[in-house]
């Protein structure tokens, strides 16, 4: 298997709050350094990617935010129009079609085509025309929606080659399809909480890439580890231990924090333990206790990926 | 509570009140605010208040069934059993049911009720793009959800539903869900486009002239021949499903607005959460949509630091609990306590940023971050408990 960094297409996905977007911003600075040309895409998103470069906002044109590091916030109505040039070729045939009012509104009205006009152009970058071709980048990393969501988006080639005719269209799909379910060159970064509900739903995420979708998973990254301060065998007496204070105790607010933290650890080994059932390389990322992430963060979360 | 005359205003002084008032309550947010437990919780209370209450979520995390007594949420409606409550001490006044929401089959009963014959029916639920579409894609889900609402609305079995609506990122996109599906399938492009197609057949290019052959053929191109022809089919479809669709939608979208309506935006104080419930508040402000309430989600206590020295909390320690190292323990509690504190200041500040942003005339409740999981009625319980208390602000 090739490591994280040496393969071609890389999709973020997980629920909403895992902390997608940090992961993928860390990925990119990681890659970068390696030396690999990278586009870090987010699909339309409310872009909060800039405040952890702390660059100007990212929008639908690329930019450049660090060395060999570009980024980009696709939008449907952007990538529907390189896509269709694309495809296309002719500038004036594509502004006599894809401007068409109707056509335009139709497009609109497809299901599906705006998900896979994002897709096909993260697609291209990465692999460029022909069977074998090589795209502007070594490495695209897709911060994919939320899950619900997400999943649908990576359904879509799927269901274009189910449903499309031969032609174009079918034949993008079957490319970029390949290129998503190849290990060799792509999958999907899971990631996910030492929590309860996040890591149960993962597990049903992973099933889902897994069996139904048939893709690579190459790596699970479990965010925001809290560093572990108590044993286990401490635990159960910390728990208890507010409890058994006194009034205006000096220790009262201490104990109150301690006995949170210590469920929380608990929770925490229990959650990593029900993560263990997923084949995958795991990484984790610490916990930082900062309102706000920014550059020398994602940094130093990047160097879990070296 | 502070009147005002913006419209949407709430005048309920807690959500306690919000349900007492209204017929439907629909929680709207983000992904991972907690948004299905605090719909769940709602739904509870309203029950152990006497209601008849159905609560409708999509797609829930297992544990939700679990904590309402239920092995797995199904797409039919499951009662929770009235030893449950008394397990909890609670007293089923009323009645609790939990449905889950299934897009295709929603999809499915809607075709199954409104297509003109047989014939059609059959020809949509058999058309593959409509197969996909009803099942999986986007949009549909959020749409579905405001169908089975309409639906079951109508359903005298009930007096109250607590509808969660899907997570997105792009918040509203529920709202505007009727409305965009009319303009899909029903706007002068398609309308031109379904001319150019005959019925079960081909495109007729001499219906519609030289240019937009040539725009149909380009595209033809591109989606392959055939594609076209199957979406043409597909429209179609749900054109005749729909037959007046543009005032149903109307309807939909109208009930959306009615007084009985009640709308409760979730989220936490991580600070894109709070941008998000910000963005939220002003789209449904902007849709003259009603704002009832806020529930803001875990929010951390600021716990005091200890005054006395170290030596002295370390002998205090001792005194109760012998078990624990006394210099160790003391040490790991000051750095919990220091980021329990980081965690309190923050949110402190993000609730003040929301309040100041959404001001007085919308009901803003917190909930305190919870020391576990949700994982039966009786954790449902507390967190009601903490959503129907009257904020301070209301009561000043």
């Amino acid at each position: 298997m090739p490591s994280l960094l040496d393969h071609r297409f890389l999709f973020v996905v997980g629920k909403g709050g895992v902390g997608k977007t940090t992961v993928a911003a860390s990925l990119g600075l990681a890659a970068a350094r390696k030396g690999k040309r990278t586009l870090v895409a987010m699909v339309n998103a409310k872009e909060r990617l800039s405040s952890l470069y702390e660059c100007p906002p990212i929008t639908d044109k690329i930019t450049n935010v660090a060395p060999n590091l570009d980024a980009v916030n696709m939008t449907p109505a952007a990538a529907l129009e390189e896509y269709g040039m694309m495809i296309l070729k002719v500038r004036t045939l594509y502004q006599a079609v894809f401007e068409n009012r109707f056509v335009r509104a139709f497009l609109r009205g497809t299901p599906g085509i705006e998900a896979w006009a994002m897709l096909g152009k993260a697609y291209f970058h990465a692999m460029g025309h022909g069977p074998e071709g090589r795209g502007d980048y070594d490495l695209v990393i897709l911060d994919a929606p939320a899950t619900g969501h997400g999943l649908e988006m990576l359904r879509v080639p799927q269901v274009i080659v189910d449903v499309a005719p031969p032609g174009l269209l079918r034949r993008e799909a079957e490319r970029a399809l390949s290129l998503f379910r190849d290990p060799q060159r792509a999958g999907c970064v899971v990631v996910t909480l030492p929590e309860g509900m996040p890591a149960h739903e993962t597990l049903e995420l992973h099933e889902a890439l897994t069996k139904d979708l048939a893709m690579p998973v190459p790596a699970l990254v479990v965010n925001q580890l809290l560093p572990k301060l108590f044993e286990s065998g401490e635990r159960p007496l910390l728990e208890a231990l507010p409890a058994k204070l006194d009034e205006g105790s000096p220790i009262a607010s201490l104990a109150k924090a301690g006995r949170i933290r210590a469920l929380r650890e608990g929770v925490q080994e229990t959650s990593l333990a029900l993560l263990r059932s997923i084949d995958a390389p795991r990484v984790t990322l610490p916990r930082l206790f900062e309102p706000e992430l920014g550059r020398a963060h994602v940094e130093s979360l990047s160097r879990a990926f070296d | 509570m502070v009147s005002s005359s913006n419209a949407g205003a709430s005048s309920a002084r807690s959500l306690a009140d919000v349900l007492a008032s209204h017929r439907v309550v629909v929680t709207v947010g983000s992904g991972g605010v907690g948004k299905t437990t605090t719909a769940a919780a709602l739904a509870l209370h309203a029950a152990s208040e006497g209601r008849r209450v159905l609560c409708l979520t999509i797609d829930p995390a297992r544990r939700l069934a679990n904590s309402l007594g239920l092995d797995e949420m199904t797409v039919d409606e499951q009662e929770v059993p009235a030893s449950l409550f008394e397990r909890y001490g609670l007293e089923p006044r009323g009645q609790l049911y939990a449905m889950m929401l299934d897009t295709k089959r929603t999809f499915d009963a809607l075709v199954g009720q409104y297509a003109s014959s047989p014939d059609v029916r059959e020809r949509i639920l058999g058309n593959r793009i409509y197969q996909y579409v009803a099942g999986s894609l986007a949009g549909t889900q959020e749409y579905m959800a405001m169908e089975k609402l309409h639906a079951v609305r109508q359903d005298p079995r009930w007096d109250l539903i607590v509808l969660d609506t899907p997570p997105t990122s792009n918040a509203l996109d529920f709202l505007d869900a009727p409305e965009r599906l009319v303009d899909a399938i029903d706007s002068p492009a398609i309308r031109w486009f379904l001319q150019a197609f005959e019925g079960a057949g081909k495109f007729s290019f001499n219906l519609v002239g030289k240019g937009a052959a040539f725009l149909l053929r380009s595209l033809g191109k591109f989606t392959g021949t055939g594609f076209l022809e199957q979406v043409a089919e597909f429209v179609t479809g749900i054109n005749d499903l729909f037959g007046g669709f543009r005032e149903r939608a109307a309807e939909v979208s109208g009930a959306l607005r009615s007084p009985e309506v009640a709308f409760v935006v979730v989220t936490s104080p991580a600070p894109l959460a709070i941008q998000e419930a910000i963005f939220f508040s002003d789209r449904l402000r902007e849709a003259g949509m009603r704002r009832d309430a806020i529930v803001l989600n875990g929010v951390h206590e600021l716990l005091p630091e200890p005054q006395a020295p170290t030596r002295e909390l370390e002998a205090a320690l001792r005194r109760v609990e012998p078990g624990l190292e006394p210099e160790r323990v003391v040490d790991g509690m000051r750095r919990a306590l220091e980021d329990e504190r980081l965690q309190g200041v923050a949110d402190r500040i993000e609730s003040e940023r929301l309040h100041h942003r959404v001001g007085d005339e919308v009901l803003l409740v917190q909930v305190p971050a919870l020391e576990e999981d949700v994982h039966d009625l009786g954790g449902l319980a507390r967190i009601a408990a903490h959503l129907v208390t009257p904020t301070e602000r209301a009561r000043a």
